[in-house]
């Protein structure tokens, strides 16, 4: 067995008291890191990238990963608590985590949130054991064509995303795409959209829009209510998730981990995207979709899987190909290559210290991670009682300082406070959110995927006709389009 | 909030890194201005963190750092595919010699093409020269195009017209390369879009392209490997780190092909001469580390003969911007 004897080689190089502090270190600050709205991992490792030059290249690799997926389970805390995301990859745990907390149920939805997210680490960390070359090969067979069909389904979800009403939430969609087309034309590389101004050519930064419309805009509507005085009056019920919780979670769980290792595996994927899909495929499923948005624990365990299993799928092009899918997954690859390494598909044979000493750490920071986040539960439920008056200033500080280290350009502040107030009057006018963000970070990726396919096609649109698994992913979406359509054709039927 | 307040400060503490004690290089310290610096300097990196800017950039901060004495902090400011952070070089940050800008050629295209007169190249001063990296034409060693070089490969876009899939990034000098191949050769090829190289190399392991072009780093992997073949360098003359690869120059017969990465330091014009002088120092005695050559050898790169000598970067490079500038001229993209 190669996989017994590699991670034998890995726990090996971990097993020293350097690496198993750091791997703690990283763990931790990844915690914190998640925790802090705005302050996102890809920052916080570009600000800790020096310290490593002093490392040797395996202490680095693992303290800087165990950073990535210590965010995903930090994430979580404050979109419970205070309705805002800590990082764009816990965006929908808000939807349901805080409404439990509403219900004073935030113990369980933290409580939750870290199992959730320990089993789908330490789960997709073994599918990466034994599957990384192949998976590896599979996936860099996924070509514009396939990556389109992806990309549609994904779409297809976020019509499940969707709370209210229909046309409001296909109309925040379509500004979702509008507003991504803002930029340089993927295929003729010509400015679009950008007025002259030279802050649009890239397009409008994701981080600054997520801050904006989820964390500014929901301290505008509390600050509103000003009279209230803590976050949450209401009595807190239990720090622990009840067994009537554990059964309705389990399988969420197990399905967020399986999604979430594809979706970070593909190019174009990663914790946002599978974090978005699980909680429609969740919402899809569920014999009780009604619940979902009012406190459905199946919402918070299934996307917190999926973010975190998702940083191991992501790992896998990484380490096995050298190929980074990400920002995050491209400054791990930046680490490397400053110590004079440059991963490729002969990685894991020429450097198995590093490559099985990295998947050995992610068993043990999952661990790390839950004896760090169980008992922190506790901990944060009380930031419930802290008076908003006294909080707000300090989250919207993180906010600002938050969107300034990612691109270091004030303009992105703009973007966060145009949005901030934008999120504030969409949801006085009972506008979903959640479908605007996922098709602005998928419009991108359709846009790009289709048009690499129709330009590398001799026959024009039939070459997504001709690939098998962007048949497949494709008629999979048209089945759901049709299901959709058939259901609320039914619930309407009365009334017509 | 105590607990989250401690931890931080240990974050702090960390990020501040381990500070050695760094005995300057008397031939930099003799140009040492007077009361500078007295804060750390900021080397702008346009691009994010990680890439192959960004990597340079930081090499460089450490020696620099180690032959200096002073305290060097590496800032992406990212955004508009570099624009963003060459606008605020050229327009915004302070010329007090704080500021210090790691930048590659490519600043040259957006101040001919895109900065629409806001701001232009003579508004930042290079200060000394880094590494290049040229762009490099790889096929795949399977499928139908494998052991043809790239004249063969021309040929068959010529005879064959747009079968042939090239991974570009369009509007730049992925792009021009194959369009001056296209216009020499009467040929065409399939012009498939990719936000960068990387992208493409990948593209071309799965077989979604026939050619990729991207720098020695990005395919490195996979040429130990066995899975791609270089075809040709888009260099005066050949690397070293492929020395049995022709340069597209020698292999089509032209003088025209040639696209790099040129990185190379500047500061904002109207820094204080003592100060840039005293940069210029500190920058060359880096680079004559045998350390960091070293280093910047095992990340791929090249140094271009015609740049190396530190008196010479200003015209060397003067050189290049004129050829490019040509380009456009006769492509009609700049009047």
């Amino acid at each position: 067995m190669e996989a017994i004897g590699g991670l034998l080689t890995g726990f090996s190089v971990i097993l020293t008291p350097t690496n198993l502090y750091l791997c703690m270190l990283g763990s931790l600050i990844g915690t914190l890191i998640g925790v802090l709205p705005g302050v996102g991992p890809l920052a916080a490792l570009a600000l800790l990238l020096p310290v490593t030059f002093a490392l040797a290249p395996v202490s680095g690799l693992v303290m800087l990963a165990s950073i990535f997926y210590g965010a995903m389970y930090g994430g979580s805390t404050t979109s419970v608590l205070l309705n805002i995301p800590g990082e764009a990859a816990s965006v929908v745990t808000c939807l349901d985590g805080h409404q439990m907390a509403r219900q004073g149920r935030a113990g369980a939805a933290l409580g939750i949130a870290a199992i959730g997210s320990f089993i789908a680490g330490t789960l997709s960390v073994a599918a990466m054991t034994l599957f990384a070359p192949a998976l590896a090969a599979i996936a860099i067979r996924f070509g514009p064509p396939e990556n389109f069909g992806l990309m549609v389904l994904g779409l297809v979800c976020t019509l499940y995303m969707i709370s209210g009403s229909t046309l409001k939430g296909v109309l925040m969609i379509a500004v979702g795409f509008l507003l991504a087309a803002v930029g340089i034309d993927v295929v003729n590389g010509q400015e679009r959209f950008t007025f002259g101004f030279i802050n649009l050519t890239g397009g409008v930064e994701l981080l600054a829009v997520v801050i904006g419309l989820f964390g500014v805009a929901e301290i505008l509507s509390n600050v509103e209510e000003i009279a209230k005085n803590t976050v949450l009056a209401t009595r807190i019920r239990g720090l622990w998730p009840t067994l009537a919780d554990w059964r309705a979670s389990w399988r969420p769980i197990l399905r967020g981990s399986g999604l979430g290792f594809f979706l970070g595996l593909v190019p174009g994927g990663g914790p946002v995207t599978a974090s978005f899909i699980s909680y429609a495929v969740e919402k899809r499923i569920s014999r009780h979709p009604e619940r979902f948005g009012k406190g459905a624990i199946e919402g918070v365990a299934g996307p917190e899987a999926a973010n975190n299993s998702a940083v191991a799928g992501s790992m896998i092009p990484v380490l096995s190909l050298g190929i980074p899918g990400n920002p995050v997954t491209a400054l791990l690859l930046g680490a490397l290559v400053i110590q004079g390494i440059q991963p490729g598909p002969l990685f894991m044979v020429q450097r198995p210290d590093l490559f099985w000493g990295v998947i050995a750490s992610m068993y043990l920071g999952n661990v790390f991670l839950l004896l760090l986040n169980l008992p922190l539960v506790g901990l944060w439920v009380q930031l419930l009682r802290v008076p908003y008056r006294v909080l707000f200033p300090i989250v919207l500080l993180l906010c600002v300082v938050g969107t300034y280290s990612a691109n270091k350009n004030a303009f992105d502040l703009w973007v966060m406070l145009g949005f901030g107030v934008a999120g504030y009057v969409l949801r006085k006018l009972e506008y979903d959110l959640a479908p605007f963000l996922i098709a602005f970070v998928l419009a991108p990726l359709v846009e790009q995927s289709l048009r690499q396919s129709l330009v590398m096609s001799p026959d024009g649109a039939l070459i997504l006709l001709q690939r098998p698994a962007t048949v497949l992913m494709l008629a999979a979406s048209a089945v759901l389009v049709i299901l959709m359509v058939h259901r609320n054709r039914k619930a309407q039927g009365g009334n017509r | 909030m105590k607990r989250l307040a401690a931890a931080l400060a240990l974050v702090g503490a960390l990020a501040a890194g381990p500070t050695f004690a760094q005995t300057p290089d008397p031939e930099v310290a003799k140009l040492k201005p007077k009361d500078f610096p007295t804060q750390p300097i900021e080397f702008t990196v346009v691009y994010p963190a990680g890439g192959g800017m960004d990597v340079t950039a930081r090499l460089l901060a450490k020696y620099v750092e180690k032959h200096s004495g002073d305290r060097i902090i590496v800032n992406n400011r990212t955004g508009g595919a570099g624009m963003v952070g060459h606008a605020y070089l050229a327009t915004q940050a302070k010329p007090d010699g704080y500021t210090v800008g790691v930048l590659a050629n490519l600043v040259w295209g957006d101040a001919m093409l895109r900065a629409q007169g806001r701001w232009s190249l003579s508004d930042l001063e290079p200060i000394g020269y880094l590494n290049s990296d040229a762009l490099t034409w790889v096929s795949s060693t399977e499928g139908p195009y494998k052991g043809m070089g790239v004249k063969e490969i021309t040929q068959a876009a010529k005879e064959k017209p747009g079968t042939i899939r090239v991974a570009t990034v369009p509007g730049s000098m992925w792009d021009y390369i194959v369009e001056q191949i296209e216009a020499n050769a009467g040929a065409k090829f399939l012009r498939v879009p990719f936000q960068g190289g990387g992208a493409g190399i990948t593209a071309l392991i799965g077989g979604n392209v026939d050619v990729a072009q991207g720098f020695y780093s990005e395919f490195r992997g996979h040429l130990e490997a066995g899975k791609v073949k270089p075809l040709a360098v888009a260099a005066t003359s050949r690397v070293d780190l492929l020395k049995d690869v022709p340069t597209f120059n020698e292999a089509l017969g032209g003088i025209e092909y040639v696209w790099q990465v040129i990185r190379f330091a500047v500061v904002p014009k109207g820094t204080p001469a003592d100060r840039k002088a005293y940069l210029t120092a500190a920058i060359q005695a880096a680079m004559k580390d045998p350390e960091l050559v070293e280093e910047y050898h095992k990340t791929g790169v090249f140094f271009d003969p015609k740049l190396t000598d530190p008196a010479r970067v200003a015209a060397g490079l003067e050189e290049y911007v004129q050829r490019e500038r040509e380009f456009y001229q006769n492509t009609g993209r700049l009047k």
